[in-house]
């Protein structure tokens, strides 16, 4: 035990370890602030109204009810085969991006509508009898409050999918479970190895997990306090 | 770019890797109940049990939540061998989704049961309803209208989960693709034949849980 140890815990690994969980942070931020654009958009083009915007809306009802139905393992796949057809020798890491963003796009979308959908309605009919153009409703009337709303969920959201990373190493990405992978490969001990990687995951996630609760209980608190004034 | 879609190759293999279905299904099945069953245990602990009980539930719970399942699935069944405890495929899925299911699943409930108000208990005493009626007419409808919603995103979410299990070496529908691809290396073919499954399983789940929840418990759940 107390060798197994010595040979894991030595600077050398430690600094893999640290790379593989900075590659994990990377694509949790690329994918959540890619989703909640690309989330923001397809929630805007679910939302619109009239005849010829018609396709627009069922292609992003679409895509956010297909890539919420599809484990993201078998995303991951399908992205990495796609890409390897298309361009040969896909960089790895675009590969998970890719993926990591039409998952956290199709989730995001359904975090940013609900968010939109909590503004009070009779806001947006006032306005729109006064004439504002959608896109001026949304920006000036309906995101200024729902951001309230989106905010906690899309932290809570964050903590989940900082989890899905893990699932990047499968199609050979470098990340934090990549590492723990290669180091396990080396011959060390595998018990060891995955505890650590798992106590690292939990230092990652845990810290997340409570700022959210923190942010949530803090702006429900404040929106209370302006129902009052 | 010179591959070219070819589903015919594949023709043979589409009802062995269709009936996979029959797998994940069974699995999230097992996985949802055990780890509901198991998880209003803990909230019961994390609210009505004593000081110890309440504090290990909590400890549960938060790692659970903040553990990765496909890293526990890993540990496992790849850490575990090495101390002697030999776990097989399917095993270690089943203790992995249990375990960590069953946090998140304690946490629902949990705020299930805090949702039910004082006030309304205390008007059922007063009415005279005895405890099994307080159970079964407030407490209850109350825990299912407020959790059903979670609970249904849920078992989508477990089943879509599921496919990680291919990877420690279960033959469901995912580890079949798996397998047909790197014998026919049709892998594009055969992967979106699965992710089309995926959509359909839990499109009827959802129309399912949806329509179970209406007639049952009387939730206005969407069924989209």
């Amino acid at each position: 035990m107390i060798d197994h140890m010595s040979a894991l815990f030595t600077l050398g690994n430690m600094q893999f370890l640290l790379r593989g969980a900075g590659m994990t942070l990377l694509l949790t931020v690329i994918g959540c602030t890619a989703g909640l654009i690309g989330g923001f958009l397809l929630a805007y083009a679910r939302g619109s109204k009239g005849t010829p915007t018609a396709p627009l809306r069922w292609g992003a009802t679409a895509f956010v009810e297909i890539f919420r139905r599809i484990p993201f393992l078998v995303t991951l796949f399908l992205v990495l085969y796609t890409a390897q057809m298309i361009v040969p020798r896909a960089p790895l890491f675009w590969v998970a991006v890719v993926s990591i963003c039409l998952l956290c796009s199709a989730y995001m979308a359904e975090i940013v509508r609900s968010g939109m959908e909590s503004v009070p309605a009779p806001q947006i009919e006032a306005a729109e009898v006064m004439n504002f153009s959608r896109w001026r409703i949304t920006w000036m009337i309906v995101l200024p409050q729902a951001w309230k709303v989106i905010l906690p969920s899309a932290v809570s959201y964050m903590v989940m999918f900082v989890k899905d990373t893990a699932l990047a190493s499968q199609a050979g990405v470098f990340e934090l479970m990549f590492a723990g992978k290669a180091l396990a490969n080396r011959g060390l001990d595998p018990f060891l190895v995955f505890a650590t990687v798992l106590f690292a995951y939990f230092v990652i996630s845990w810290p997340l997990a409570r700022f959210g609760r923190w942010l949530e209980a803090r702006l429900a608190r404040r929106t209370h306090e302006g129902d009052r004034r | 770019m010179n591959y070219s879609l070819q589903f015919g190759q594949i023709a043979a293999d589409v009802p062995y890797i269709l009936s996979g279905a029959w797998p994940t299904l069974w699995i999230t099945f097992v996985t949802f109940f055990a780890a509901a069953v198991l998880g209003l245990f803990i909230a019961m602990a994390r609210l009505k049990g004593g000081p110890l009980a309440s504090r290990l539930a909590g400890i549960w719970v938060t790692l659970t939540t903040n553990s990765p399942l496909f890293v526990v699935l890993f540990f496992l069944f790849n850490g575990l061998p090495n101390w002697g405890i030999l776990l097989s495929p399917i095993a270690a899925t089943l203790i992995a989704f249990i375990a960590i299911s069953s946090g998140y699943l304690a946490e629902i409930q949990r705020g299930g049961i805090q949702s039910v108000r004082q006030a309304e208990l205390d008007a059922a005493e007063t009415l005279g309803m005895s405890r099994l009626q307080i159970l079964r007419f407030v407490i209850a409808p109350h825990v299912i209208k407020t959790t059903y919603p979670a609970l249904s995103n849920f078992f989508i979410f477990t089943m879509l989960g599921t496919s990680m299990a291919s990877l420690v070496g279960v033959n469901e529908l995912t580890g079949r693709a798996i397998e047909v691809s790197s014998r026919t290396f049709r892998s594009i073919e055969v992967f979106s034949l699965v992710a089309v499954t995926y959509v359909v399983l839990s499109l009827f789940a959802s129309a399912a849980l949806a329509l179970v929840g209406r007639w049952l418990f009387r939730v206005n759940a969407r069924m989209i």
